[in-house]
C-alpha cells in the first residue's frame, strides 16, 4: 500500500505545478478538482485499508464527504461564481510562470532538507509523503500572493488546505472523526463566504482584481 | 450549567430567524446574554469549589477549568455589554436609515453564532474542535467587519477572512503535528485530547513537539493580534461596527490567546523549561509593542489607534506567558481581563462618538466634552486607563508583569518594555487629546448623548475598571492562582 501512497503524494505534488503553470481562472478551478480528486482517491484507499483492518467505516465516510463538498461542489460553486464576475482575460501574475515554477522546484527541495533535519518525522529514512504534501502547503501560499483575481486567492487557500489534509492523512492516518467533519465544515462554509465577498468586491471595486484593494494601510 | 451555556446561543439565533418583530429582538438579545452570564457565574463557583467540570457526554467532550472559565467570563460579561449597547446603537442607526430592519437580524444572528462558537472553543477538551470552532468565529464575524458594506469595509472583511482563514490553516498543521508527535503514546480515543496530552507530556516526541509549537503560535497568533501576522486586525477594528468591534478586541483575541497558552503548557511540559516557547513568545511579543509603538504616532483614525493598542497589549500578554514564572503568568491572566474591559469601554465609546459625528477622522472631531459630556469624560479616562497611569486596573497588570520581569533579572526586556510604554503613552495623548477641547463643534447636530443604554454601560465598565486598579476580590484571586497553577503543572 505504501507504493500507491507515496505514487498518489507524487501525483498531488504535480497537480500543484500544473496549478502554478495556469493561466486562467477555468483551469485553475479545473485543476483545483483533479487535485481534489486526488485527495479524495488517497482517503479512499486509507479508509479501506483501515475498514480491512480495524473494520472502522469513519475514514470512508470522510471521503465520500471530501468528494461531495471537494470534488463536486467547491468547484461547481467557484466556476459559478466566476462566470457572474470575468469579463476581461488579463495578464494575472506578478512574476512570470517560468520563474514562478523555478521557485516551487526550490520550495520542494527546501520542504526535503527541512524534514530530513527534524528527528521523529523521519525514522531513518525520509518520510517523502510528508515532504511531497508539505510542498504542496508551500506552493499553495505561493500560488495565493502570486495571483491577483481574487478567485486565484480562494484556490490558492483552497490547495494549502488540501495539502494540510494529506499531510494529516500521511501523518497519523486521519485525525479523530468529528474534528476530520468540523474541518471539512469550516472549509465549505468558508468558501461560500469568500464566494459572496467576490461579488461584493466585484461590485464595489469594478472587478475582482485584488491589487485595486489598498485603500487601508497603515 | 455548561450545556444552557452553549445551547443559550444557539437557541437565541433561532429565535433571531423565526420571530421577526424589531423588539422582540432586541429582548431576545440581551435576555440571551444574561443568561449566559448567569449560566458562567455558576461554573466559575463550581470550579472554585471543585477544580473542573468535565461531563461524561460523548467522550468527555465538555471541559472546564479555572483557566478556560476565566476567559469564559471575560466573554460572557463583554458580550451582555455589547448587547445592552447594541440596542440602542442600531436604534440610533435604524433611525438614521444607516440600517434596515431586516439588516438588524442578520447582525443578531451573526453576532451570537459568533459568541457560540468562542464559547465552544474555550469548552471543549480536544484541540482539534477547539480548532474548528476558532476557525468558525472567523466565520462568524467575516460578514460583521464588513457590515456596513462600504469599500473600505469589504476590503476589510477580505483581508480578515484571507488572512485568518490561512493563519488558521497553518495551526492545523501544527496540530498535526501535535498528534504526531504523541502517536505512539497516546490510544486513538485520547487523540488531540489536552488533558492527555499533558499527563502524557513528558513522553511526547521532541523535535516534532517544537515544529507543532510554531506552526501553532504563527496560527492562533495569526487570530490573537501578535505582529508580524497582526495586519487584518487594524482594518478589521476600525471598519466593523463599533459593538463588534469590542467583541473582536476584548473576546476574539482572548480566545486565540487562550489556544496559545494550552498548548505553552504541554509544550513547555515536555520540555520541562520554558526556553525554547520562551524566546519565541517574548519576541513576538516585544515586536508587536514595537510594531504598536511605531503606528501610533501615525494614525488619523480613532478606532484603528485603539486597534493598534489592542496589538499591544497582546504584546505584553505574550511576553508575560513567555516568561512562565508563577508572578508573570498571574499578571498576564490578569492584563487579559483588564484589558479586555478596558478596551471595551472604550471600543463602545467610540460607538456613541462614530455616530455623533459620523466621521473617524481625528482632526474632524473637536469639542467632545461639550457634545458628549458623559461619553467624553468616559473615553478620557479610558485612555489614561489603557495608557497605563493608576488607579485604573491595566496599571496594575502591567506592574505586575513588569516586577516578575525584573525579578527574573531580565534587564533588558524589562526596561524596554517601559520605555515602549511610556512611547506609547504619549502617542496616544499627542494623537487622541484633540478629540476633547476646542469649540469648533457641528452646528447642525444639538449637544447630548444619544445611546442612554449605552452611556449606562460604559459608565459600568469604568466602574469596574476602577475597583479592579485598587483592589482584585479575592474569589478572582484565587481562580487566576489556580489557572496558573493548571499551565505549570503541580
Amino acid at each position: 500500500m505504501t507504493n500507491y501512497l507515496d505514487a498518489l503524494s507524487v501525483l498531488l505534488l504535480v497537480s500543484a505545478f500544473i496549478l502554478m503553470g495556469n493561466k486562467r481562472i477555468g483551469s485553475y478551478i479545473k485543476t483545483f478538482q483533479f487535485q481534489s480528486a486526488l485527495v479524495a482517491l488517497l482517503t479512499g484507499i486509507i479508509g479501506i485499508s483501515s475498514f480491512a483492518q480495524d473494520g472502522r467505516i469513519d475514514v470512508l465516510i470522510i471521503c465520500a464527504v471530501v468528494i461531495g463538498i471537494k470534488v463536486l461542489f467547491i468547484p461547481y460553486l467557484l466556476k459559478k461564481t466566476y462566470a457572474k464576475v470575468a469579463y476581461r482575460v488579463e495578464k494575472d501574475f506578478f512574476l512570470n510562470i517560468p520563474i514562478l515554477v523555478l521557485i516551487c522546484c526550490l520550495m520542494v527541495v527546501f520542504s526535503y532538507f527541512s524534514f530530513a533535519e527534524t528527528m521523529g518525522i523521519n525514522t531513518g529514512t525520509i518520510n517523502n509523503q510528508i515532504v511531497n504534501s508539505f510542498s504542496v502547503i508551500l506552493i499553495g501560499l505561493l500560488f495565493m500572493i502570486s495571483r491577483k483575481k481574487a478567485i486565484g486567492q480562494i484556490v490558492g487557500f483552497l490547495v494549502i488546505e488540501n495539502g494540510i489534509f494529506v499531510t494529516a492523512l500521511f501523518a497519523t492516518h486521519g485525525m479523530p472523526f468529528i474534528v476530520d467533519m468540523g474541518i471539512l465544515m469550516d472549509i465549505l462554509v468558508a468558501v461560500i463566504i469568500m464566494g459572496i465577498m467576490v461579488f461584493r468586491i466585484d461590485e464595489k471595486f469594478g472587478s475582482i482584481n485584488v491589487d485595486n484593494i489598498k485603500d487601508l494601510r497603515g | 450549567m455548561g450545556y444552557v451555556l452553549l445551547t443559550v446561543p444557539l437557541l437565541a439565533v433561532v429565535l433571531f430567524i423565526v420571530l421577526k418583530k424589531k423588539h422582540l429582538q432586541h429582548v431576545i438579545s440581551v435576555a440571551a446574554s444574561v443568561t449566559m452570564t448567569i449560566a458562567a457565574g455558576f461554573l466559575t463557583w463550581a470550579v472554585l469549589k471543585g477544580g473542573f467540570i468535565e461531563y461524561s457526554a460523548w467522550g468527555g467532550f465538555f471541559r472546564v477549568d479555572a483557566l478556560s472559565v476565566i476567559v469564559i467570563d471575560i466573554v460572557v460579561i463583554i458580550s451582555l455589554m455589547t448587547s445592552i449597547f447594541s440596542v440602542g446603537y442600531l436604534e440610533n442607526e435604524i433611525k438614521h436609515e444607516k440600517l434596515t430592519t431586516d439588516r438588524m437580524r442578520i447582525y443578531y444572528v451573526l453576532m451570537h453564532a459568533f459568541i457560540f462558537t468562542m464559547l465552544l472553543a474555550l469548552t471543549v477538551k480536544n484541540i482539534g474542535i477547539m480548532w474548528v470552532a476558532i476557525e468558525a468565529t472567523t466565520l462568524a464575524s467575516a460578514f460583521l467587519v464588513g457590515f456596513y458594506n462600504g469599500k473600505e469595509a469589504i476590503e476589510a472583511a477580505w483581508k480578515y477572512i484571507m488572512i485568518c482563514s490561512v493563519g488558521i490553516a497553518i495551526a492545523l498543521l501544527g496540530i498535526i503535528f501535535l498528534q504526531f508527535s504523541s502517536l505512539a503514546v497516546l490510544d486513538s480515543s485520547q487523540f488531540l485530547d489536552w488533558t492527555a496530552m499533558i499527563d502524557h507530556a513528558t513522553e511526547l516526541q521532541g523535535p516534532t513537539l517544537r515544529l507543532a509549537f510554531i506552526f501553532i503560535l504563527v496560527g492562533f497568533g495569526t487570530k490573537a493580534g501578535l505582529a508580524p501576522m497582526h495586519t487584518w486586525l487594524p482594518d478589521a477594528h476600525s471598519q466593523a461596527p463599533s459593538p463588534i468591534s469590542t467583541l473582536m478586541s476584548g473576546v476574539l483575541l482572548n480566545g486565540s490567546m487562550y489556544g496559545i497558552i494550552r498548548i505553552v503548557a504541554i509544550v513547555n511540559r515536555s520540555f520541562g523549561n520554558s526556553m525554547f516557547v520562551g524566546r519565541i513568545l517574548i519576541a513576538v511579543g516585544i515586536l508587536s509593542v514595537v510594531t504598536a509603538a511605531v503606528f501610533i504616532f501615525s494614525q488619523k483614525d480613532y478606532k484603528r489607534l485603539l486597534a493598534y493598542s489592542s496589538i499591544e497589549h497582546m504584546g505584553i500578554i505574550a511576553i508575560a506567558i513567555g516568561f512562565f514564572t508563577p508572578v508573570s503568568l498571574f499578571g498576564g491572566l490578569l492584563h487579559m481581563i483588564n484589558h479586555s474591559f478596558t478596551k471595551s469601554m472604550l471600543f463602545l465609546s467610540t460607538g456613541n462618538i462614530l455616530q455623533k459625528y459620523n466621521t473617524r477622522e481625528i482632526s474632524k472631531i473637536s469639542g467632545l466634552f461639550k457634545m458628549l459630556p458623559v461619553t467624553g469624560v468616559v473615553f478620557l479616562l479610558g485612555l489614561f486607563a489603557i495608557g497605563g497611569t493608576p488607579p485604573f486596573s491595566v496599571f496594575a497588570s502591567e506592574i505586575v508583569v513588569i516586577s516578575a520581569i525584573f525579578q527574573e533579572k531580565n534587564f533588558l526586556v524589562g526596561g524596554l518594555l517601559i520605555l515602549l510604554l511610556a512611547i506609547i503613552f504619549t502617542g496616544i495623548v499627542v494623537t487622541l487629546f484633540k478629540l476633547f477641547y476646542g469649540t469648533d463643534i457641528p452646528k447642525e447636530t444639538p449637544p447630548g448623548e444619544l445611546n442612554i443604554p449605552g452611556v449606562i454601560v460604559i459608565v459600568l465598565l469604568l466602574g469596574i475598571i476602577t475597583v479592579m486598579g485598587l483592589y482584585i476580590p479575592n474569589e478572582l484571586r484565587i481562580l487566576i492562582d489556580q489557572a496558573v497553577e493548571i499551565v505549570i503543572g503541580g
